[in-house]
């Protein structure tokens, strides 16, 4: 993919995209163009909010069935988990995953996605859960189908799931999207090729047969790995003060 | 240990609002760390002045943390609690401010900036605001725009780009 590339990026240019991202058009208009000013990280940045969770429950985790109307949703029943980690390898548990998705006809419930791909009436396409003690996660979804979109001539986004990781420390905070590595559309997808190349695969799930549940749904891992200050300075600095 | 892989980001895209912004979200328990109430109200604009409709904004301070879409012009209104000064390390204090996230379809990553205060007398000597070029400065302080009603009112724009773009961040390791 030929396409002109910016040079602001916030955080480890081998790892996170470009602001500025040509082929990838709503870049243009929304990428910064000055440069970004280097701070340090201050007690602003490393507050652990307490996350109200009360309100999550262990049916969240489950966009067959969370559209609650007594149905499932239609297309091929998959797992995914991973674990969140941080740089060191350290769990991250308490972290609230926030997902969404298209359903397995590649539509969005959404008043924006108006191709005529069919709605699931069962699927949402909305799910979250918390990691817990080992920073591990699951869903069960069922896989997204591919998409059109308005980018350039016959494009479409390859399947995917949007993750969204709302750590205990705020510095930690990653959107990013999940991809499924036997999809040919991956090359031709600006935003994912928006990640340099040797980065790219880590957005891509492994399938798992470990995981994947006899007569019932396919397995799929993928672990998060959060940038950011460690944990293991960070907790240590809180054992003293303790 | 050898570093772990960090796991890139991507945009949010156009398809969030039912999951990130959804009526029960979980937000931070709000503590009492906080002032007098008060509102921040302003636009995400993009490149060409015009409002970004597909925005989250996430803020976070002592006393909370809170996401908020933009509406179709890009609008957004935040109702917290005054913000207090913040240690930078011994000795030296910050200006109270909120930090904030923004992301939007378009953003590959979302972008950091600060809401500082203008009527806050610490503002202009805060160290992390010095940082920014002097001729940016005034993109990361809020203006008081109301004197009369109960909760004080502040308007804070963010322009993703082009002229009176805000200032961004990108952080080093954490300072001793």
């Amino acid at each position: 993919m030929i396409t002109t590339i910016g040079e602001i990026v916030r955080g480890d240019a081998a790892v996170f995209p470009p602001y500025l991202y040509e082929a990838y058009r709503s870049t243009l208009r929304r990428a910064p163009r000055l440069p970004l000013v280097e701070v340090p990280l201050t007690a602003s940045e490393l507050i652990r909010h307490r996350l109200d969770v009360s309100r999550v429950t262990d049916g969240d985790a489950d966009l067959t069935r969370n559209a609650a109307t007594g149905g499932e949703a239609l297309g091929q029943r998959i797992i995914v988990t991973g674990r969140v980690m941080d740089e060191d390898g350290l769990p991250v548990p308490g972290a609230l995953l926030e997902v969404w998705q298209a359903n397995a006809a590649g539509r969005y419930i959404h008043k924006r996605d108006d191709w005529p791909g069919p709605l699931d009436p069962n699927f949402l396409g909305i799910g979250r859960c918390l990691t817990n003690p080992a920073g591990e996660y699951r869903f069960l979804t069922v896989r997204p189908g591919a998409y059109p979109w308005g980018n350039h001539d016959n494009a479409w986004r390859p399947a995917h799931i949007h993750f969204s990781v709302l750590a205990p420390s705020w510095s930690q905070r990653l959107v990013t999207q999940m991809y499924f590595p036997d999809d040919p559309l991956l090359p031709l997808d600006p935003i994912l090729n928006a990640v340099p190349e040797g980065a790219r695969s880590r957005l891509v799930a492994a399938y798992a047969h470990d995981v994947t549940e006899p007569h019932w749904a396919l397995g799929w891992r993928w672990d998060i790995v959060l940038a950011g200050p460690r944990a293991t300075a960070f907790e240590a600095r809180e054992q003293s003060a303790a | 240990m050898s570093a772990l892989p960090v796991t890139p980001s991507q945009t949010v895209g156009p398809f969030f609002h039912d999951c990130l912004l959804r009526d029960d979200r979980c937000e931070a328990t709000v503590s009492d760390e906080g002032g007098a109430p008060i509102r921040v109200e302003g636009r995400v604009v993009d490149g060409d002045g015009t409002g970004v409709p597909d925005a989250v904004i996430e803020v976070s301070h002592a006393a909370g943390f809170f996401r908020l879409g933009t509406d179709d012009e890009g609008r957004f209104s935040l109702s917290t609690a005054r913000p207090k000064r913040v240690e930078l390390d011994r000795g030296t204090m910050q200006a109270p401010h909120l930090s904030v996230a923004v992301f939007a379809r378009g953003l590959m990553n979302h972008l950091l900036t600060r809401i500082y205060f203008e009527d806050e007398p610490s503002t202009e000597s805060d160290p992390i605001l010095r940082l920014a070029p002097e001729s940016r400065r005034a993109t990361l302080i809020a203006r008081r725009v109301s004197e009369d009603s109960l909760t004080p009112l502040y308007r804070f724009d963010i322009v993703l780009q082009g002229a009176g773009e805000t200032v961004f961040f990108d952080f080093r390791s954490p300072a001793r």
